[in-house]
């Protein structure tokens, strides 16, 4: 593994990530990953505390709108996580925090594919009255759903947090 | 400005207790952690109100979505309350950053923009029976509501990038200089 790691650090990308002193280098990815960060969770959040009753003259049918925005949020991260993933493999891989960053997001995309899916199902020609916390046009309470999604987000803002804390190991030759 | 900056950087050290609960394992990480939920609940009610603004999910009407604008505010709450104990606690690495000046001009002119909104568009945007597309004024608002908030987070991403560490004469600066040796005399 330490074999791959020396290799992936000592191609031309990598180390441009790492070393380059440019601001458009890592501290653009770091901006770019921010943001995505900000639209991605962001629109879960949204659509969770609709899920939640809030917001109640908000069609629910209508909020799936906002899934490009969510989607997005997710490919910039993708794309700006990669880079730095390319920058510093080793300190990512060897960090089980990192696994734990990557688990939670892939359970907040399966929560939001659940929540994306019950908007889909609430009737388009029917805006819910102005009850406080139990959408009344849903056949399944997506609580469950939408408090799971928050937690979930809010786990994969904090472990991604960690990761600059609690790496153990930063470069292959270290 | 030099007396003033002085000034900030000695009256914020004195906020020994908040510097100590920062200076624990983890003070400052959790800061930062919540800092950046924050900014989550943020961009997911400011920019997604700014988008219908647009004319983006025209059929949600602004009014309905504005509710959503609470969670925003308590987001930023958030950030203000996490992010005050940074500036409290490294004064000197933020007073002095020109990306920590540019964060704090940009957050200000989201805030007299959120403003202007209220002023000028919000009644006729949010009336029971306002058309679905927001007045041209809201737009641009909504424009530059969008771009501030990026430069917001840009510039905090930044930050890192331009702390002047150690702080010299060819120190960054943008609306501040970093001085060299101001310590001596401040209570630290």
């Amino acid at each position: 593994m330490n074999a791959f790691f020396l290799w992936l650090e000592a191609t031309a990308l990598s180390t441009w990530v790492r070393e380059s002193t440019s601001v458009f280098a890592f501290p653009a990815i770091l901006s770019v990953h921010a943001i995505g960060m900000g639209l991605a969770a962001g629109v879960n959040v949204a659509m969770a505390v609709r899920l939640l009753g809030f917001a109640p003259n908000v069609p629910l049918h209508e909020m799936r709108r906002f899934a490009p925005v969510m989607w997005t949020g997710f490919w910039l991260n993708t794309a700006s996580g990669l880079l730095l993933l390319l920058g510093y493999p080793t300190k990512a891989l060897t960090n089980p925090v990192f696994y734990m960053k990557l688990s939670l997001i892939a359970i907040g995309m399966w929560l939001y594919v659940l929540m994306a899916n019950r908007l889909e199902e609430a009737d388009p020609h029917h805006t819910p009255a102005d009850s406080p916390l139990i959408p009344a046009d849903l056949k399944v309470r997506p609580t469950f759903i939408a408090l799971a999604s928050l937690a979930s987000w809010a786990g994969a803002v904090t472990t991604g947090r960690l990761l600059a804390y609690t790496a153990h190991r930063i470069l292959a030759t270290w | 400005m030099v007396d003033f900056q002085m000034w900030l950087v000695r009256t914020f050290a004195r906020a020994t207790p908040v510097a100590a609960m920062m200076k624990t394992a983890w003070g400052w990480p959790a800061a930062e952690s919540i800092h950046f939920i924050g900014l989550c609940l943020v961009v997911g009610a400011i920019f997604l109100f700014d988008l219908r603004l647009l004319g983006y999910a025209r059929r949600i009407p602004i009014r309905a979505l504005h509710r959503l604008i609470p969670w925003g505010l308590a987001g930023f709450a958030l950030t203000a309350a996490s992010g005050i104990p940074f500036v409290l606690t490294e004064p000197d690495q933020y007073v002095y950053n020109p990306s920590f000046h540019f964060k704090m001009l940009f957050m200000a002119a989201a805030g007299l923009n959120a403003a202007a909104f209220y002023v000028t568009s919000y009644r006729a945007a949010t009336a029971p029976d306002a058309p679905a597309d927001a007045p041209p004024l809201a737009k641009i608002i909504a424009v530059l509501s969008l771009s501030l908030w990026i430069g917001v987070i840009i510039a905090g991403r930044l930050l890192t990038f331009y702390r002047p560490f150690p702080c010299g004469p060819e120190g960054p600066g943008f609306l501040a200089e970093c001085l060299p040796n101001y310590y001596g005399d401040a209570p630290r």
